[in-house]
């Protein structure tokens, strides 16, 4: 868990213009920023952009951030809505057409009608997914990125112990959104069974 | 991770600022999408528009390979800087309609700089 009293004074002194304390910061919390941006799978370039983006963001935020238990949750929502900014951005300059969407026509991958399968489900993970809670769309993004522990207790400030069946009820949650409802609706009632335990995230890419 | 990347926040702290009077333009929540976007989808090379408010002042710009169109609100002069984490790049009078108009920002963090008589204003830093 993150040392608050001892992140409250350089945050303080951070806005009071002590670079040291600043670059503290940084080396502090600049892993579970980039956590949080890796869990959107970004192209580099634009999770760069996002890293930078959130830090610059937060030199302004700095006075207005003198609770310094706010700062991880302050991070990881910038961090999540710049993410979601790029990713609207890219949407409007990489049209997804599934008749050459690259990661549906991946040369070698399995027959159209399972690739077209997987790219339902990643569409019906994301709809989903926007559906729930930032919290839970925090949770889950790690999870499916299999990041350490650790490292979600850290950045969501939650009890390690916590995160295991905290993380059951957020993917309990994503089954009755509306998209995963839809999604497995149309799945004929045998796959349907085995969808409930295959929805571990992994097609989110 | 990257070196780049920490040497980068860490001189985000650079654009610290204790102007009291600066007022910070937040940018529109959702993105302001071109008609033809919405019509034609996304599309290579339509605008991509943003606006940022204030309580003394709003801009709302253009961005496309040709550069950036803006306009203040209340319209009136001012001197308009486009800035990147790396410094000032360009900047233009807006004309007394609030109209401006400047190059197109490299990829990346951008704000612009707002300078109307004694008053300033700085719009979020946002990647375009």
């Amino acid at each position: 868990m993150v040392d608050t009293p001892e992140v409250g004074r350089l945050v303080r002194a951070s806005a009071d213009g002590d670079q040291e304390a600043w670059n503290e910061l940084v080396r502090r919390f600049g892993h579970l920023v980039m956590a949080v941006i890796r869990s959107y799978r970004l192209p580099p370039a634009d999770a760069e952009d996002v890293y930078q983006t959130v830090w610059l963001k937060l030199v302004e935020h700095l006075d207005s951030l003198r609770d310094p238990e706010a700062l991880p949750g302050w991070l990881r929502s910038t961090a999540m809505h710049e993410c979601m900014r790029q990713m609207q951005r890219r949407r409007r300059t990489v049209p997804v057409d599934p008749q050459s969407d690259a990661a549906v026509n991946r040369p070698g991958a399995e027959n159209i009608e399972a690739a077209a399968m997987r790219a339902e489900l990643r569409l019906a993970l994301r709809d989903g997914l926007a559906e729930l809670t930032e919290e839970d769309q925090a949770l889950l993004r790690l999870y499916a990125l299999a990041e350490p522990y650790k490292n979600v207790s850290e950045l969501l400030q939650m009890k390690t112990g916590s995160i295991g069946p905290t993380i059951g009820r957020s993917l309990a949650r994503l089954r009755q959104t509306h998209a995963l409802r839809r999604y497995l609706g149309t799945r004929p009632a045998a796959e349907n069974q085995k969808g409930g335990d295959r929805l571990e995230l992994a097609p989110l890419d | 991770m990257a070196e780049k990347l920490i040497r980068a926040a860490e001189a985000a702290f650079t654009w610290r600022t204790v102007d009291a009077d600066l007022e910070i333009l937040s940018l529109e929540t959702g993105l302001v999408m071109s008609d033809t976007a919405q019509v034609r989808g996304a599309e290579q090379g339509s605008p991509r528009r943003y606006a940022f408010h204030g309580e003394r002042l709003s801009v709302e710009i253009e961005i496309d390979e040709d550069g950036i169109v803006g306009q203040l609100t209340p319209p009136g002069p001012a001197r308009v800087t486009l800035v990147t984490p790396d410094g000032p790049q360009a900047a233009a009078d807006a004309d007394e309609v609030g109209c401006f108009t400047l190059p197109a920002p490299r990829p990346g963090p951008m704000r612009l700089d707002c300078q109307r008589d004694r008053d300033r204003f700085l719009t979020e830093w946002t990647s375009t």
